[in-house]
């Protein structure tokens, strides 16, 4: 088999899948594909930069509210829209990333929370441009893709978009010295490399990525609230990426993919989702450190896709 | 020419003066080493003299430029490289991975989003892998390597950088006497047929006496001494403080 042919198969899946499920699950999936987009753009700074962002629900909100305002005050495309919210949560990134950069280790995770709650009250507060804690309402997609099915292609189109340009980011040389600012940070300085300029730009990178998918959430909810820049928010893609797997780019994927078909199962029938997930992660935690990904990798060498996990090994490697 | 000039550099940390009025000179395409007991100031020298640390007064200066206090990146830039005492390397990368990395980042290739790095610098990483020995090691994860090749990997990586001058803190710690010589060879052939200037600091008298052109004694923090092998030999106060157990 061709080294890429699973996620040729699971893309081709992901084209069939909404023929084959209710509506219910369609919306789940689209979820489990937002999500997974800002997971992944969270692991460009926790699994490549090595730096854990508390924050990061801020810029998926600025992302959100970007596309949410332009399209209720406005009547500018969608895609416009989009390309407007990454630039609004970059712009965000890099003026908060400017001084988290200067920062690592829990100092870093408790400055970008800070900087999220800022933005987070800001938003809450501003009842004239962002409508308070009544959020936006009535963000209706343009007609052709009201329906739910067009919807979900839409989505895929640009997350697995988003999820190229990240993937060959990961594999380039700014994508090598990210890893090189993570496992030696000193050496990285004295082969001269301006660590906190590198730093800054996978942050505002990071940032883009998240506020693209916070952008995709509103015409598809219809409403958004400032809880989604919340810091409870930005404990989502961490708990996605822990239990995927941090070492490998898909890992935040398969993350999101348990975590949302998890909540959308479980708080069928209780309410005691945080409960749950609390356990799920204690799970992972303790029994699979490197995740599912890391599980799959070293149980499951049959699957020939050590190609795509290989930065595990080295992660492993590197704890022992 | 004088490569690099040092002038009245001081620094302390606390009560503990590190380095008391150092004046030094380097000549281009030299191959000098420090000595000094443990404590001297060796490190501490080399720190100030890349960037790691401040000094707290005085001056470097690299081939005519003020260079004293540059944050340590730009420094390398210049044309300085260093390999530490400690080996200092990307442990959780392949050996061919962590020279690429530096050779990547002297191509100034580093701030490239879109293309895949497995396809840049090839040739430069095997060549620079050949020169340094380490070939055969090339897919190894480099925190598996011995002490010794990683010590010859963080010189590998440091030659990436493609100074004009390198230090090189205890280059030979932790090897073999055969692993020794070998590196100790390897670092005469770079300046050789390089002309890469190269100040060493070392433990191993033969080492030193073997290879450095030009020899520095340090002690507490100052330079007592300064001159060929064979003169500081000679000096009364080195042999006193420094040699005289050993020698």
């Amino acid at each position: 088999m061709n080294r890429y042919s699973w996620l040729g198969l699971i893309f081709i899946a992901t084209l069939i899948l909404p023929h084959v499920i209710g509506e219910f699950w369609i919306h789940v999936a689209i979820e489990i594909l937002i999500f997974g987009l800002f997971a992944v753009s969270f692991n460009m700074l926790f699994g490549y930069m090595g730096q854990l962002s508390f924050g990061h629900a801020a810029y998926f909100g600025v992302g959100a509210y970007a596309t949410g305002l332009l399209m209720l005050k406005t009547s500018v495309p969608l895609p416009v829209c989009l390309v407007f919210s990454m630039v609004a949560a970059g712009v965000a990134a890099l003026i908060f990333g400017y001084f988290c950069v200067r920062l690592t280790g829990i100092y870093f995770a408790i400055l970008t929370m800070a900087f999220g709650q800022l933005i987070y009250y800001i938003i809450f507060q501003w009842y004239s441009f962002t409508g308070g804690d009544n959020g936006l309402q009535g963000i209706v997609p343009p007609g052709w893709l009201l329906n739910v099915k067009n919807y979900y292609y839409f989505t895929i189109f640009i997350v697995t978009a988003a999820l190229i340009v990240m993937w060959f980011i990961s594999e380039s040389p700014f994508g090598y010295t990210m890893r090189a600012i993570r496992d030696n940070t000193e050496r990285t300085r004295f082969i001269g490399i301006n660590v906190r300029k590198y730093m800054l730009i996978n942050f505002v990178v990071a940032g883009m990525f998240a506020g693209l998918a916070g952008g995709l959430l509103g015409p598809f909810t219809r409403s958004i609230a400032p809880d989604l820049c919340n810091w409870q928010q930005s404990g989502v893609p961490v708990f996605m990426t822990v239990i995927g797997g941090p070492l490998g780019f898909f890992g935040p994927i398969i993350g999101s993919v348990i975590y949302t078909f998890l909540f959308a199962f479980i708080t069928g029938f209780t309410e005691y989702w945080p409960l749950t997930i609390g356990l799920v992660i204690i799970f992972v935690v303790l029994y699979m450190p490197g995740g599912i990904l890391g599980l799959v990798h070293e149980k499951m060498d049959f699957f020939k896709f050590k190609h795509l996990t290989n930065d595990i090994d080295k992660g492993l490697e590197k704890e022992t | 020419m004088a490569i690099l000039k040092v002038e009245h550099l001081n620094k302390h940390f606390g009560g503990l003066q590190a380095t008391y009025d150092v004046n030094f000179e380097m000549k281009s395409g030299e191959l000098s080493a420090i000595i000094g007991p443990n404590g001297a100031g060796k490190s501490t020298f080399f720190n100030l003299l890349t960037g790691y640390h401040k000094a707290d007064s005085g001056r470097v200066i690299f081939q005519g430029k003020n260079i004293t206090n540059w944050a340590p990146h730009k420094i390398v830039r210049l044309g300085i490289a260093r390999a530490f005492q400690v080996s200092n390397i990307y442990p959780a990368i392949t050996t061919y991975e962590n020279v690429r990395q530096a050779i990547l980042t002297k191509q100034k290739r580093t701030l490239n989003l879109f293309i895949p790095a497995g396809r840049m610098a090839k040739e430069e990483t095997t060549e620079l892998l050949e020169i340094t020995g380490l070939s055969s090691f090339s897919n190894i994860i480099a925190g598996k390597l011995s002490q010794g090749d990683k010590k010859r990997l963080e010189l590998a990586i440091a030659l990436g950088c493609k100074p004009e001058l390198l230090f090189l803190d205890e280059p030979t710690a932790g090897m073999s006497g055969e692993e020794t010589l070998e590196t100790m060879e390897l670092v005469k052939r770079l300046n050789q047929k390089l002309g890469l200037t190269i100040l060493f600091t070392e433990h191993d008298m033969p080492v030193v006496f073997g290879y450095a052109e030009h020899l520095t004694v340090l002690h507490l923090g100052s330079i007592i001494a300064q001159g060929r092998p064979e003169e500081v030999r000679k000096n009364e106060m080195v042999q006193k403080i420094y040699l005289g157990e050993e020698a």
